[in-house]
């Protein structure tokens, strides 16, 4: 298990000592992102605006219009969810001769249901749909802290406006050290002929529990992690509609123009196949205790157990 | 650039003119709160800001964001005219294909700041704030955001925020028009002490009722609260601002949506539309038609020169004439430099120091560092050499130059070359060396002949009207050509000097609305003229025009 927030300022303190223009911002919730460790070590490179998002958006902006890196962090609630016209107009539209938006990280823990005891005002589940219709933007959701890493390294390293939607909870790891990722590519973490899951974020260890109890049934089941939900791996998800035929898709997001929505608009397109989303059925969360976690999203279908039963399901619906 | 105050003026003209024909060409845009930033965008392109426009991406320039992105025609018409692209380039605002969008865009090599959705500039401008702190870079952050923008809870977050990180490196101004898109502000969301009542056009004039600097200033910031579209004012402002350690300034600027076109001045009607094509001749030549009146103190208490200052400066002159007599040139003796020296503090005021003295040539430095803005000499003492280095060193020190003729004299020729790049010419219409005389009829036929002069050799600085102008001459002066009238003792000699400025100007705005009307009426008829007065819905100003055009039969 490894908790993502830590891993990401672990990388972030890294980055700032390589790269001077490695810049930080949060919106009083630095502790609990942990960025504030970052604060410690590079003072003059760490700004809290309070808790004003709007604000923690845009000045992330002209910082990079000046040729910073900015990462600007807070709860994904109050990012896309309250700041989208900071975030669209101010970051993604704006683009310097040669370039596409400015050059600013929106990194968010707190994402989807899993967040549990705040409730439903706080478990963001519109954020994939919104931020992956604005221009310009690119967005992934890690699944475990080793995509955490090299997800930031990456992002520090290629110019542009990025989203990425970290887990609240501690999570298990799924992906080798070994492991490469590249922007618009999803990665295949079990191979199978059957059926594909293709999941992200916390669904990706469900959708790799779903395979092995498929597999005890005799059904060969494909798992991909397709953390980039955008650009998404329009071929990857091609070739496994070709060779599997049906495709499961799982995430803790609203079904409506989440992760399974851009798995649909690319597979329909290039190689139609039954598909079927799991994620929360355009349902509002409510409050989990961490224990009670499982039960909530259980609520919404988003377990391995409903995985194979969606499976199963949808083998019988093959062209 | 570094411009002196009436290159200022002229350059600031021009971008209105652009503003117009731009959004007229568009069919839409936003001309008033273009106008109403018209003289903040001027001084600091002009004077203040750190640019190249061959290298837009200069590391060290000076950063300006206009927050209030839907006044882009205001901002583009100023990039063209501190030399980014054509002028002509203007003719393609809002157009497809066109890097000058409808809001301000980095697509626009030069623009700063992605504008348009309000109330987002000033955080964007802190993080460029806080960037150049970072990499210990000198240069300073102007941005400009408009008081309907103020509505927008995000000017509240940026403004904390600025203040605690004591970014003394930011400077913004706040374009205090008192107009927004629906209605005035104060009845869209009040910014100041609420009013009651429905007279809320009038509300800008009490200044006592000004609360939004408080705001500020209780946001920590250092607040200086000036006219906005004086540009002594703006240049003092700025001067400070950039001195200011430790706090970030906020310029609040008193200003008038639509300012410089009567039909626009105060008009919401103006926030976001564009001027149709028949009416644009005469917006342009309204534009044309500014003036200044400037009290000559000399005609006061000469024994209390810093009170008569004061006044003028109460009064609201425009700027002050200074009569240098020094008893060779002219028989009476008044004052020198070093009484100039002695005034300069009391006030920011323009000072137009008009030397009647003897071999200007030896002297005028003094008054360049007595504080001077503009130094005028008399043609009678100069020859083309000594004038040509009187006009280098005032241009050198962002000096206005004038040049003045007495009642006898022409313009000679050798003044020729120089036309161009004179900011002033003063036609005497008395014989200099004292006051209190009548003003010369003859001066108004001398005036007409001038006038074709200057046209031909391309001048386009003030003409000024000195000696014996009243209110039963000033019309007439200004039918003539003249753009600035000294006023002796018909201002300064009267008890209430702002009643008398308020009298002259007005004299001279019924010339220039008689004017006006019968260019309207020359180009379309009395269907165009009634169009045009049609247009004056704020104050009495239409039943004045309705008068004027009834007695000319112009309607």
């Amino acid at each position: 298990m490894g908790d993502m927030r830590t891993e990401y300022v672990k990388t972030l303190i890294e980055l700032g000592r390589e790269n001077q223009k490695v810049v930080v911002l949060g919106a009083d919730t630095t502790d609990s992102l942990k960025t504030s460790g970052f604060g410690k070590e590079f003072p003059d490179r760490f700004f809290n605006v309070g808790i004003a998002e709007a604000n923690l958006v845009s000045v992330s902006a002209g910082l990079a219009v000046s040729g910073k890196i900015s990462f600007a962090s807070t709860y994904a609630i109050f990012l896309p969810g309250r700041a989208v016209d900071q975030i669209r107009n101010g970051i993604a539209y704006p683009s310097p001769p040669g370039k596409k938006g400015l050059n600013v990280k929106l990194v968010v823990s707190h994402g989807g249901l899993s967040v549990g005891p705040d409730g439903g005002s706080h478990q963001q589940i519109e954020d994939i749909a919104i931020m992956r219709v604005i221009p310009n933007f690119r967005v992934f959701i890690p699944a475990d802290t080793i995509t955490v890493s090299k997800l930031v390294r990456l992002m520090a390293n290629e110019y542009g406006p990025f989203y990425m939607r970290m887990a609240r909870s501690k999570t298990p790891i799924v992906h080798s050290n070994s492991q490469e990722f590249q922007i618009g590519k999803g990665i295949t973490l079990r191979d199978g002929s059957d059926c594909t899951i293709a999941a992200c974020g916390i669904t990706v260890r469900m959708a790799l529990e779903a395979a092995e109890t498929l597999q005890q049934e005799g059904i060969s089941c494909r798992v991909l992690d397709m953390f980039s939900v955008k650009p998404i791996d329009g071929d990857l998800l091609e070739k496994a509609a070709r060779e599997t035929g049906c495709i499961v898709t799982s995430e803790e997001h609203n079904i409506l123009g989440g992760m399974g929505s851009a798995v649909a608009e690319s597979v329909s397109e290039r190689y139609p196949v039954p598909i079927k989303r799991i994620g929360a059925q355009d349902m509002f969360g409510e409050s989990a205790r961490d224990n009670e976690i499982s039960l909530l999203l259980e609520k919404h279908g988003i377990t391995s157990f409903n995985m194979v039963k969606q499976v199963k399901e949808i083998r019988s619906k093959k062209l | 650039m570094g411009l002196n105050y009436y290159q200022i003026k002229k350059n600031i003209l021009r971008a209105r003119k652009l503003v117009i024909k731009s959004t007229n060409l568009a069919g839409s845009g936003h001309p008033g709160g273009s106008f109403s930033m018209a003289e903040i965008l001027g001084c600091l392109f002009y004077k203040h800001l750190k640019f190249d426009p061959s290298n837009p991406s200069w590391e060290d320039r000076d950063r300006l964001v206009l927050s209030k992105g839907h006044a882009a025609p205001g901002l583009f018409s100023n990039m063209a005219v501190a030399g980014y692209f054509p002028e002509t380039e203007l003719e393609t605002l809002r157009k497809f294909g066109s890097k000058l969008q409808g809001h301000p865009d980095l697509k626009c090599p030069g623009v700063e700041f992605c504008g348009g959705s309000l109330g987002t500039g000033l955080s964007y401008s802190i993080g460029i704030a806080l960037a150049a702190k970072i990499d210990n870079k000198n240069h300073h952050i102007y941005t400009i955001i408009g008081d309907g923008e103020s509505d927008e809870g995000q000017v509240w977050e940026a403004a904390m925020t600025a203040s605690k990180y004591k970014l003394d490196n930011l400077t913004a101004f706040l374009d205090r028009n008192f107009i927004q898109q629906d209605s005035y502000t104060e009845k869209v969301m009040p910014l100041d002490k609420n009013l009651e009542g429905d007279n809320i056009s009038e509300m800008w004039k009490d200044a006592s009722r000004w609360k939004t600097g408080d705001k500020w200033r209780s946001f920590g910031w250092n607040v200086i609260e000036i006219d906005g579209h004086r540009i002594e004012q703006l240049n003092s402002a700025i001067a400070k601002a950039n001195a200011t350690k430790g706090v970030p300034t906020m310029v609040i600027c008193r200003t008038i949506k639509g300012k410089a076109v009567e039909h626009m001045e105060d008009n919401p009607q103006w926030h976001g539309k564009a001027p149709d094509s028949d009416i644009v001749p005469l917006i342009n030549l309204e534009l044309d038609s500014q003036f200044m009146i400037a009290p000559s103190i000399i005609a006061g208490d000469m024994t209390n020169l810093e009170n008569e200052v004061k006044r003028c400066v109460n009064g609201r002159a425009d700027y002050i004439h200074l009569d240098v007599m020094d008893g060779q040139f002219v028989p009476t003796k008044t004052f020198d430099h070093n009484k100039i020296k002695e005034l300069r503090p009391l006030t920011v005021i323009p000072f137009d120091s008009h030397l009647m003295i003897s071999e200007p040539v030896k002297h005028v430095k003094d008054y360049v560092e007595a504080g001077s803005d503009i130094i005028t000499v008399h043609a009678e003492v100069c020859d083309e050499s000594s004038f040509g280095e009187i006009h280098d060193l005032l241009k050198q020190n962002q000096v206005g130059v004038g040049l003045a003729i007495n009642p006898d004299t022409d313009l000679p020729e050798w003044s020729y070359k120089f036309l161009p790049t004179l900011d002033q010419i003063i036609v005497m219409s008395v014989v200099p060396g004292k006051s209190g005389q009548k003003y010369i009829p003859e001066t108004h036929e001398k005036m007409a002949k001038l006038s074709s002069i200057l046209n031909e050799r391309k001048f386009t600085g003030y003409i000024e009207a000195d000696g014996g102008v009243n209110l039963e001459n000033i019309g007439s002066c200004f039918e003539d050509g003249a753009r600035a009238f000294v006023g002796g003792s018909a201002i300064i000699g009267q008890t209430d000097v702002r009643a008398a400025i308020r009298e002259f100007r007005e004299q001279v705005l019924q010339s220039r609305r008689r004017i006006l009307i019968e260019k309207a009426h020359h180009l379309g008829g009395s269907e165009l003229a009634n169009k045009w007065i049609g247009l004056h819905i704020v104050g009495k100003k239409k039943d004045q025009l309705i008068k004027i055009a009834k007695e000319e039969n112009l309607i």
